[in-house]
């Protein structure tokens, strides 16, 4: 497997004091879109701004596509396709003077740079705004031009920083839109916090928790890691039937069941069992009762869950994994399967 | 090709901020205000020195050193680190980019204002006034110095905003030690690092002429030093004889009447701006380029 993205015990301390990124080991495979998951502060924007070679690392080391990150990497920042949280962008410039800019910067002949900027306008939508000045433009319209300056190199990697963050509903479902388009072609990591757009967009998915990364993977292996296998299923009746049927379904082999508000059963599969048959016991029991069945939703496929699991897990194990790593000095610590 | 893109990137933006704009009128005005008053009154070396006062000694300096101050400091940075320095430029290249770029603004306003004012000074027929025997070559190298000077201002800027990464903070700090250092220099006459004391020495060095000055120099040099050991020894005779020294001779109240010029090397004016600029630049170049962003 070739990777795009490649760090070894990647810390970063900021003067001695604040650890932002902390012994990381991740491995991003090319041609993935990578959800780079974490709450705020876990170090997602640092571990970013490493590879970019805008922060030098206190220790450990960072690769793109094989070569070294750095302060004066050139060549790796040519690959990469940046695009910041909330770009702050050139206020007094146009769009175009923008990217005409950044075309030259990055070393674009003219006759590879003018097409390019145009069609990147109108890609994103701003062909109406060019005789608009950058300071008077929305947070959509900045995120919109960042991403037109990402892909100005037509770079094979994008790094973009929460890319839907502030935007209206139309503007996100464009950008995540954008985001699986792209990925046919490049590799894309996208960090963010938001677990819904990591669960549309993404293939592979890392967790970050402060500055740790605690699980990297692909996204089915991440699901799978959650241990209920729970199901909720929305149904509409009287709540005395409703209360009536949980019980009798908490009596069935394998499962238990409980009623958690008056529309609401919850039902628990053990594990090893056969998860279908279990459900279709409950559901006849709901059809019996005269209860109407609204939806089944599987909370096992859930990201939020996974990903809340993760937190937990990771704020549980904290010293054992420490304990694990001096022994072994392996990655991964035990019950994570960061790699 | 990136560095040629920033330099033209920073040059559009220095032309198209109030700042720039606002300094080139008020520093005409200034000019035009300056060479009115002297008309009929100074020589065209004096006239000239006093022409570049403003910019060497006040108030024109601020603007210079303020220029210099913005490049990667403040909410500037953030834009930059974002917009530019993600992409495949250098740090170094920005930074001497940027750098350039203040320069060419300053030297560019510099000319625009001086230029017309000195060959109107120089040529112009002013019967009231004595003829004056300023020189080519001590215009060009008054303009050399002068340019020096001001590409020094600017890197001293660059460095304290580099350094202390809030503009505000910078532009005061340089205020308030440049300035009252530039007085100390002053007193101690040295035109090398003073650029109060080569405003002073300016009118000696436009009558300097291209040829001569070497053996003039050398006699005047030599006399004048002669006149000076024997002025010494007189004293501490006078002393030992149990007199009283001589009282401190006072300059008269002219700004370029005072001190003695005579001795001034152009070479160790230029290496004395040229040395520190260097340095300036490069201290700046390397704590920006070991900073996080």
């Amino acid at each position: 497997m070739s990777l795009a993205i490649r760090t070894e015990h990647l810390t970063k301390i900021y003067g001695g004091k604040v650890i932002a990124v902390n012994d990381m080991s991740l491995q991003v495979p090319a041609g993935s879109i990578y959800g780079l998951l974490g709450p705020n502060g876990a170090g997602k924007t640092t571990t970013l701004r490493l590879l970019l070679g805008l922060q030098t690392p206190t220790a450990g080391k960072a690769e793109v596509f094989g070569h070294a990150c750095g302060v004066n990497a050139t060549g790796v920042r040519g690959m990469i396709g940046f695009l910041p949280t909330h770009p702050t962008l050139p206020g007094h410039l146009r769009p175009v003077e923008y990217l005409e800019l950044l075309g030259k910067v990055c070393r674009l002949p003219a006759e590879v740079r003018k097409p390019r900027l145009t069609s990147l306008l109108r890609a994103v939508g701003l062909l109406d705004a060019t005789d608009q000045r950058i300071d008077t433009f929305s947070t959509g319209m900045r995120t919109r031009l960042g991403i037109a300056a990402s892909l100005m190199a037509d770079p094979p990697l994008l790094l973009w920083d929460e890319p839907t963050a502030g935007l209206d509903p139309a503007a996100r479902r464009f950008t995540l839109d954008l985001i699986r388009d792209l990925g046919k072609t490049r590799t894309i990591l996208v960090a963010t916090h938001i677990l819904s757009d990591i669960d549309q967009i993404c293939d592979h998915v890392g967790v970050m928790y402060e500055g740790r990364m605690i699980f990297s993977g692909p996204m089915r292996e991440m699901k799978r890691r959650l241990q209920r296998d729970e199901y909720i299923l929305e149904v509409e009746g009287p709540p005395e039937t409703l209360s009536a049927a949980a019980q009798r379904a908490d009596q069935l082999p394998d499962v238990t069941a409980r009623a958690a508000d008056q529309h609401t059963l919850v039902v628990q599969v053990a594990e090893g069992a056969s998860r279908a048959a279990a459900l279709a016991k409950v559901l006849e029991l709901v059809d019996v009762g005269g209860l109407t069945l609204h939806s089944v939703q599987s909370a096992r496929n859930d990201t939020e869950h996974a990903y809340l699991q993760l937190l937990q897990e990771d704020q549980a194990h904290g010293f054992r994994r420490f304990e694990y790593e001096k022994r072994h000095g392996a990655d991964a610590g035990p019950g994570d399967s960061a790699s | 090709m990136p560095a040629l893109a920033i330099l033209r990137h920073e040059l559009g933006s220095l032309w198209s901020g109030w700042l720039v704009r606002l300094w080139l009128i008020a520093a005409g005005l200034l000019a035009l205000l300056t060479l009115a008053s002297a008309w009929g009154q100074l020589q065209t070396a004096i006239l000239t020195g006093s022409l570049l006062f403003p910019f060497l000694v006040f108030p024109w300096f601020l603007i210079v050193m303020l220029l210099g101050i913005s490049p990667v400091t403040g909410s500037r940075l953030d834009a930059l680190a974002d917009g530019i320095l993600s992409r495949p430029i250098t740090r170094y290249e920005y930074l001497l980019a940027s750098w350039a770029a203040r320069v060419v603004t300053v030297l560019a306003v510099f000319f625009l204002v001086i230029t017309p004012c000195v060959l109107l000074a120089t040529f112009a027929k002013r019967p009231a006034v004595a003829a004056d025997s300023v020189t080519w070559y001590g215009m060009l190298c008054a303009a050399t110095l002068v340019s020096l000077v001001l590409t020094f201002l600017v890197s001293l800027g660059f460095l304290a905003g580099t350094l202390l990464r809030r503009p505000l903070v910078a532009a005061v700090v340089l205020f308030f030690v440049w300035y009252p250092a530039n007085f100390v220099l002053d007193t101690l006459q040295l035109e090398e690092f003073s650029p109060i004391t080569l405003n002073r020495a300016l009118p000696t060095l436009l009558r300097t002429p291209w040829k001569a000055p070497d053996d003039q120099a050398d006699r005047k040099l030599s006399s004048t030093d002669a006149a000076a050991l024997q002025r010494q020894w007189d004293q501490v005779m006078t002393v030992f004889g149990g007199g009283q020294p001589e009282p401190p001779r006072r300059d008269s109240g002219d700004f370029f009447q005072r001190g003695n010029y005579e001795d001034f090397s152009f070479w160790k004016v230029f290496l004395g701006y040229s040395i520190p600029t260097l340095a300036a630049v490069a201290v700046a170049t390397w704590c920006f380029c070991r900073r996080d962003l």
